[in-house]
């Protein structure tokens, strides 16, 4: 039932990328007000990736390529290459979906830029070729940058890449006149349901029962690594390793959908932006929780040696029952 | 008792020209107190939802002959007496309930019911049905309520940050075997699994969909769901949530300015993009400010923007049809 564009129109859509799909919008029209850009990404996109899990399982994963090419140039890396500017920076995102590829956005989450610029596909179009999503980001802080085209799949099968601000300063500072530090660390939690990940791209559009109201996930992972075990730890920049006087900064990110709380393993840290917005007043925190897609970038300024577990429930939505946990370190020498 | 007995399921047609005669978008101040009565009427009925699922729903409706899910949303002042009248149409036992301000106790079957109370206190409510919780609740006997402050226009609390409009987002989750339980005066036995997800009542319609830009039916377009304004037009939205499902409430184009967290003043105004909304009747108030989108370049002031929520299992109806579900939009004029 329903429609496959807004046109009313059956046709299977430009590009023959959306053969079947509906309320896909497929467009690729000039950007509006153009300008010459300060820093360009070229994102392109793979639906054929995968991602390996600590019991040997291997899960597909859909995510953006770095390069123009579009068909896995920069290779498949999850989570997606980063992209990281300064505040006052006229920024391109020119997002590359070639036909075989479907169709694709590239939303700049916590970024609030032109509408055209927001990646939105039933507000604006979803890309069936190449777009470029032109945006001056404002604000420091951490966001992360997702699909926004049958966003529910998209985002799950794991398309989506850490989006750092870094104030003039660049990276070492936080806000400018604010806090510094010496070392980072990604702390981007998510939970796969693996039954998920071999749905078409279009999967439940029209109307089909693609269970999609009910994620049940069997992995939990950090920064693109299975985080039930031990493979997130002592692997830079997911753990991290200061020296006692040294201040580390964690970017966290709840790129799930089920809601979290992340501890600190006995650390004490001090939020100073959630959501690429400084806070009036910083607050001190052991552990935090966290709803799908807030952010929160905590420095820590450890003052005793040894190992500290940062470990992250996943708690389900509804009955508040902790699904699984994704955990990485932080080594403080002396 | 068969489907055909039962009344259809209306909402936001009845509710829109309901706001218009209590101000809802242009609250004017009183400087003395005022008795407002209202009757409801628990009302039953069947709503055909986007995948032709009929699903039953119960609701505190303006008139027996329809049923109104969410009930009608009432705004009054710090001080007016309130006077609620329930006529309950159905055979189970129902209440009405304002937590902290007035709890009916059971009204039977058949019976009609006059509660009277004081508006004690600034804030966003959810009046609701407590008897058989969750499941009278979750099958719609609920609405917004709001108290503004004595004497005040344009602000949440004194020395809140102000705004010129406001607006209820009443969040809910379905589960049509559960309703259908409940329907059949039974408590359900199966795990919740909701399929359907509404603000205000209804799910979302995007372009090209059946029912798409009609008000009564697209959550994308309800005239009181929406959010319309020019630059500089704050809007105070009053959050609910009578489902079960926590959320995760994500503006695009503004951040909010995040006033309160389950009926508490946050101690310290936080501008965030996504905000935390508790399952099982949390709440919030937030302010969305229609500022200039600050990172468009050349800056914009007009366009369109979309609220949903995160929990992105939320955007679906029937396990599919992505867009359907707990959303809306937002108009920069």
């Amino acid at each position: 039932m329903g429609m496959r564009n807004r046109n009313g129109g059956g046709g299977g859509g430009g590009g023959g990328g959306t053969s079947g799909a509906c309320y896909v919008y497929p467009d690729s029209p000039a950007t509006p007000g153009i300008v010459t850009p300060d820093v360009t990404f070229d994102r392109g996109i793979y639906m054929n990736g995968s991602m390996t899990m600590d019991d040997g399982n291997s899960v597909r994963i859909w995510g953006f390529t770095d390069g123009s090419g579009g068909g896995g140039m920069g290779g498949n890396s999850f989570p997606s290459p980063a992209i990281r500017v300064t505040a006052g920076q006229i920024v391109h995102s020119r997002l590359n979906v070639q036909g075989m590829m479907w169709v694709h956005t590239m939303h700049h989450h916590g970024i609030e830029p032109a509408d055209h610029a927001d990646g939105v596909g039933h507000i604006t179009w979803d890309v069936d070729g190449v777009y470029t999503y032109q945006w001056r980001p404002m604000h420091p802080g951490s966001y992360f940058y997702h699909c926004h085209t049958n966003t529910v799949l998209h985002a799950e099968m794991g398309m989506y890449g850490a989006l750092i601000v870094d104030p003039p300063e660049g990276p070492g500072t936080l806000l400018s006149g604010g806090p510094t530090y010496d070392v980072e660390a990604f702390w981007v939690v998510d939970e796969i349901d693996s039954s998920w990940h071999n749905l078409r791209w279009d999967a439940g559009t029209c109307g089909a029962d693609a269970g999609l109201n009910t994620l049940n996930p069997d992995y939990f992972i950090i920064t693109g690594v299975d985080g039930s075990g031990t493979s997130a730890m002592n692997r830079e920049p997911i753990s991290a390793t200061v020296q006692v006087g040294q201040k580390l900064l964690g970017r966290y990110i709840c790129a799930g959908y089920h809601p979290q709380k992340i501890n600190f393993g006995g650390l004490t840290g001090k939020v100073y932006i959630s959501d690429g917005r400084p806070l009036p007043n910083p607050i001190e925190v052991t552990e935090l929780r966290a709803c799908s897609a807030e952010r929160y970038d905590i420095i820590f300024e450890p003052t005793e040696p040894g190992e500290y577990i940062i470990s992250t429930d996943i708690i389900h939505w509804i009955t508040g029952e902790v699904l699984g946990t994704a955990k990485t370190n932080v080594i403080v020498t002396a | 008792m068969k489907r055909r007995d039962f009344l259809k399921v209306g909402s936001a047609s009845v509710a829109s020209t309901v706001f218009g005669s209590v101000g809802l978008l242009s609250w004017a101040p009183r400087a003395y107190a005022q008795t407002i009565t209202k009757t409801f009427y628990i009302t039953e009925g069947y709503q055909t939802l986007i995948t032709g699922e009929d699903v039953y729903f119960r609701g505190f409706s303006d008139a027996n002959g329809m049923v109104n899910v969410p009930g009608e949303s009432l705004i009054v002042q710090e001080g007016d007496t309130i006077e609620i009248t329930v006529v309950n149409t159905l055979s189970t036992t129902h209440s009405f309930v304002i937590d902290g301000l007035v709890d009916s106790g059971p009204i039977a079957s058949n019976q009609t019911k006059t509660i009277t109370f004081e508006a004690s206190k600034a804030g966003t409510y959810l009046y609701y049905d407590k008897m058989n919780a969750p499941y009278n609740r979750l099958v719609g006997l609920h609405g917004g309520f709001a108290v503004m402050p004595s004497g005040l226009s344009n602000q949440l609390y004194p020395g809140s940050p102000t705004f010129v409009q406001q607006y209820f987002w009443i969040f809910n989750d379905i589960d049509p075997v559960w309703h259908n339980a409940i329907s059949n005066n039974q408590t359900p036995k199966t795990a919740y699994e909701p399929r359907y997800f509404t603000i205000n009542g209804l799910g979302a319609r995007p372009p090209g969909a059946p029912g798409s830009h009609d008000p009564n039916i697209d959550a994308m377009v309800d005239t009181r769901t929406a959010l319309h304004g020019q630059i500089g037009d704050r809007t105070l939205v009053r959050i609910l949530n009578p489902g079960l499902a926590s959320q995760s409430v994500h503006t695009h184009g503004n951040h909010m300015e995040w006033l309160t967290e389950n009926g508490n003043i946050r101690p310290d105004i936080w501008k965030k993009d996504c905000i935390y909304l508790d399952g099982d009747m949390g709440s919030l108030d937030v302010i969305y400010p229609f500022e200039v989108p600050p990172d468009s370049y050349p800056p914009a002031t007009t366009g369109t923007y979309p609220m949903h929520l995160h929990t992105e299992m939320s955007q679906t109806a029937g396990g599919g049809f992505y867009m359907f579900g707990a959303l809306t939009d937002i108009y920069f004029e």
